[in-house]
């Protein structure tokens, strides 16, 4: 499992002719430090480290609020046309994200969000996979706690959220990583609500690596592990919750 | 269309048990950013591509109306039919990592404190950057200084171009494909596992059922609902198959990507690169299709395998 | 634990809303200050154009411009979603083979009326270049650069092996005993790089065997006729003979990458690459271009990047001016004398030849006498497109040269034919 990445660690020490040599060395004949040399003062690392991360955190918390409202409604509250409307956006989840880029473009253009940290968040807060998970997260919790509030004379929102999402925590943090993941990951997107090429996050800069230094092995490798280190210290930052939010959500099936 | 996890069972409208039961109106309240979300940036960007698959529409200026033109030269275009079976092919091979990763599953729920260790070294290829992973693996399967060739060559097999040959290059997407979703479908199918009573297990201790016949008997069974969610989202994953060819393939002038299509692949071309935006819409809407067709496909089979305690 | 979790994730979130807020907030300008944005592709010559964009701004305080440059994988789809959607870049580079879509669907500023207000003469450019810009009698882009292509070499390979270096007097023939001479399969050396490559490659050798790619009228390809297939075995030779990496080595490792490794000795292409191989640390002092061979006669494709700008943008005047003057000396001369490229401006490439004197450069300056613009009827960046899946059998030796180029031939017509 690990091996790909023990190798692009490796490598990342190596000097081009090195890493190009067959058979390989394992190990780097002399650690040279060139790789991370030529990535920082190619890549604006920082600049485009705050854009992912703000973009996330914006998509993120957005994302949580509007599933969990609308998961909570589909699992518990009785409405016309609940089934055919939740049938809605399972049908969504299906549908290849490609195909709702110049729609989505078409709309953020229209709101003048244009090179705007939210425009990179917007399509992500409304997630199908997000109300999904939410509501098969409150479909199994037990009634007894929402009535007893509902006595008590609390109305549906305060039901909702002091009884209801407090127990759905776990369910939360695991769709936060999930989010955050995509978030973090998204290429083509930010490209097309930047056009005046502010806001461009780190995926940008590694792709452009990639073009610069074709075959540069040890720098597209230090590249690749500097613009995912990020997310996989948050990974192992939250990894209990995370873990916990996915064994206890309904993404058991 | 229904909603497939939930029979298709009508409340009265309106009805209210007892007077604090929520009313519609909270309803439309809780839902309403989510679905004026939906409609928005999902629902109206779909149909307008539905509706642009039946148009001849230029980069640039007014489309003209074409009717099923592009779905009858789709049908006649051997490039659609090749990308149609690579990501069919694509498919397969993810599904082959259902079985793995619920045997792996029930391995690491045994291994007790390793559990930790073994749950995120599977999950790191799911938290790592897409473009990063196409790169690493891309040094990976190189054919003159790969590490995988070099393995191959110390048990005297000789190495392949595993992403410069159309032969392969499926099957080499289809293995980090593979290795990337493990992680979450381990986690998903751990999570079902954990759900099973302990006391099963016991009862059949007593009987004296070995550790292979509990897994055969007790484990997979109970765990169908968790194996067939997990089949269902790498299906859908799977066919909507992009950044590892995009990565991997284009931009570095590899003649294996004319073989090595993807549906979506396809229309990403068609309609961002070569101009066609009605041909790639029909692209889209066909691949759709067979989404929808495959998730029903697998709704009707589910009743004869799914066990629902 | 859990509530400490939730807590940290409000306050980054409102932290992040104060920061959208604030960014967001910074678009008024205070006095009557614009901004221009100017798109490129290539990291490597965007330092060029940050001194150039700044040289501008010093003339035109009232301008502002602005540098961003695009992963190439990502910058045709990024150009077309934002020109249809009304927010591409002011400027941005174009290249010949995408050029026809842009201008027929109305999305390039006329630079016409620029041309004759500010006495622009065309004929400092060369005319492959600039006719390459021009749709419908109206000049829609200025030449930014051009290039040529020869033969770059490696001359520790060619010492190595005793052979010597290609110069004008070479042709076909004297390539072809290099390569097998240069070739040492032990040693993982190949004589030359031959992949399916039209604008280094195949159409170079097509014309020298007094071929013709598209027909004058735009409307006809001609891979199949006895000067084309001849243009294509040249490649197909090679690759039979063993002297070069096979296609599959050349999709895993680019045939560029493959000079670089110093894996092989000859590789024909542009002067693009002048810049990238004297900053090389690993080629110090071992390579340097020929002029390419000759088949019945002397030919090369030339084309260049020319600097367009978006008819929607809010500020032609402004644009225009800013278009003028990339397309002028002074603009020419940085990219000269950073060794960017070969810039397109007359009496201007003087600096790129002294920028980077260890190669005889000269080559792709005299290269322009003999030189055809690179074919760019019809959907080109569709037909193009086809090469690689019609031509891979012929060069794996899979299918008779002749065979794969009327398959070809007929798949790029079917293109040319569409409206």
């Amino acid at each position: 499992m690990v091996v790909p990445f023990v190798w692009q660690i490796l490598t990342m020490f190596k000097t081009t002719a090195e890493a190009t040599r067959f058979p390989p060395t394992v190990l780097p004949e002399t650690f040279s430090p060139h790789a991370f040399e030529t990535f920082f003062s190619t890549v604006p690392f920082w600049s485009m480290f705050g854009v992912s991360a703000g973009a996330l955190v914006l998509r993120v918390a957005g994302q949580l609020a509007i599933a969990s409202l609308a998961g909570y409604a589909f699992a518990r509250i009785p409405f016309r046309g609940r089934e055919p409307l939740f049938g809605l956006f399972v049908l969504m989840l299906m549908v290849p994200s490609q195909l709702f880029l110049i729609g989505q473009y078409e709309l953020i253009r229209g709101l003048k969000l244009l090179d705007t940290l939210p425009a990179l968040a917007i399509p992500g807060l409304f997630s199908a996979f997000g109300t999904f998970l939410m509501r098969q997260a409150f479909r199994t919790m037990p009634k007894d706690y929402e009535e007893a509030a509902r006595l008590d004379g609390a109305n549906p929102f305060q039901v909702f959220w002091h009884v209801m999402l407090p127990m759905a925590r776990p369910t939360l943090a695991a769709l936060a990583v999930l989010t955050g993941l995509y978030s973090w990951n998204d290429l083509l997107w930010p490209l097309i609500v930047s056009p005046s090429g502010e806001n461009r996050p780190l995926p940008v800069g590694l792709a452009g690596l990639q073009g610069q230094f074709g075959t540069d092995y040890p720098t597209l490798m230090a590249g690749a592990f500097v613009c995912s280190i990020p997310l996989v210290i948050v990974f192992l930052v939250l990894q209990r919750q995370f873990f916990a939010g996915i064994t206890s959500s309904g993404l058991k099936g | 269309m229904t909603s497939p996890t939930t029979p298709p069972a009508r409340r009265p409208a309106g009805r209210r048990a007892g007077a604090s039961e929520p009313s519609g109106w909270w309803a439309a309240v809780f839902v309403a950013p989510a679905v004026l979300g939906l409609a928005a940036l999902y629902v109206w960007p779909f149909l307008s591509t539905f509706l642009k698959s039946f148009e001849d529409v230029p980069a640039f200026g007014p489309a003209t109306f074409v009717g099923m033109d592009n779905y009858t030269a789709l049908l006649h275009d051997e490039e659609f039919w090749k990308a149609f079976g690579n990501s069919a092919l694509y498919t397969v091979i993810i599904l082959l990592g259902v079985p793995l990763a619920v045997v792996l599953a029930a391995l690491i729920e045994q291994a007790g404190r390793g559990r930790a260790i073994y749950r995120v070294l599977f999950f790191l290829p799911v938290v790592t950057l897409p473009v990063a992973v196409g790169m690493v693996w891309r040094f990976v399967y190189n054919g003159d200084f790969g590490l995988l060739n070099t393995v191959l060559s110390w048990f005297g097999v000789s190495g392949q171009f595993w992403v410069a040959d159309p032969r392969f290059t499926i099957y080499a997407f289809g293995v980090v494909g593979l290795w990337m979703s493990l992680g979450i479908n381990m986690i998903i199918l751990g999570a079902g596992l954990r759900a099973i009573p302990k006391d099963l297990y016991e009862a059949s201790a007593l009987d004296g059922a070995g550790r292979v016949r509990q897994f055969v008997h007790i484990t997979v069974p109970l765990l169908t609902p968790s194996i067939f969610f997990v089949t269902t989202l790498s299906v859908i994953a799977a066919l909507q198959m992009f950044d590892l060819i995009f990565v991997m393939l284009r931009g570095v002038n590899n003649t294996a990507l004319a073989d090595s299509k993807t549906i979506v692949y396809l229309f990403y071309e068609k309609a961002f690169v070569q101009f066609h935006q009605g041909y790639g819409a029909a692209i889209a809407i066909v691949l759709l299709l067979v989404i929808m067709l495959a998730t029903a496909l697998q709704f009707r089979l589910q009743r004869s395998w799914v066990f629902y305690g | 634990m859990k509530s400490k979790w939730t807590a940290a994730a409000a306050l980054a979130a409102a932290t992040a809303l104060l920061t959208a807020c604030s960014g967001g907030g910074s678009g008024a300008p205070p006095t009557e200050k614009i901004t221009l944005t100017y798109a490129n592709w290539s990291e490597d010559q965007s330092p060029a154009m940050e001194q150039i964009a700044a040289e501008f701004e010093k003339a035109n305080p009232n301008i502002d411009i602005k540098i961003q440059t695009l992963p190439w994988t990502e910058y045709w789809s990024t150009l077309q979603v934002g020109a249809a959607g009304g927010t591409a870049p002011d400027a941005f580079w174009m290249l010949a083979d995408h050029f026809r879509e842009y201008a027929k669907g109305g999305q390039l500023i006329d630079l016409s009326g620029t041309v004759k207000a500010a006495g622009i003469d065309m004929s400092v450019y060369p005319k492959a270049v600039s006719d390459s810009y021009t749709y419908e009698g109206k000049i829609f882009a200025l030449p930014k650069d051009f290039d040529t292509n020869g033969i770059w070499y490696n001359k520790a390979l060619f010492d190595a092996a005793k052979v010597a270096y290609p110069d004008d007097t070479w042709t076909w023939k004297n390539v072809q005993d290099a390569a097998r001479k240069l070739t040492d399969k032990a040693k993982g050396v190949w004589g030359i790089a031959a992949p399916i490559d039209p604008q280094g490659g195949y159409y170079n050798t097509i014309l020298q065997a007094g071929g013709q790619i598209v027909d004058s009228q735009g409307t006809a390809s001609d891979f199949a006729s006895p000067a084309g297939v001849a243009g294509l075995k040249f490649w197909t030779d090679l690759q039979a003979a063993g002297v070069s990496p096979t296609l599959k080595q050349l999709s895993d490792t680019e045939a560029v990458s493959m000079f670089e490794n110093q894996k092989v000795a000859m590789y024909f292409s542009g002067a693009y690459w002048a810049l990238r191989f004297h900053k090389n640390p690993d080629l110090q002092g071992k390579i340097d271009v020929a002029p390419l061979p000759q088949g019945v006669k002397r030919a090369t494709v030339t084309s260049g990047i020319g600097n367009a700008g978006y008819a929607g943008s809010k500020h032609p005047e402004e644009l225009k001016k800013f278009l003028a003057f990339l397309g002028g000396t002074r603009a020419a001369e940085i990219q000269a004398a950073t060794g960017t490229v070969l810039p397109a401006y007359k009496g201007t490439q003087e600096p790129w030849l002294k920028a980077m004197p260890e190669f005889h450069l000269q080559v792709f300056i005299d290269a322009v006498d003999y030189s055809v613009p690179l074919p760019v009827a019809g959907n080109a960046s569709e037909w193009q497109g086809l090469a690689a899946q019609y031509l891979t059998p012929a060069w794996n030796g899979e299918k008779p040269v002749e065979q794969a180029a009327k398959e070809y031939q007929d798949a790029v017509d079917k293109v040319l034919a569409e409206k």
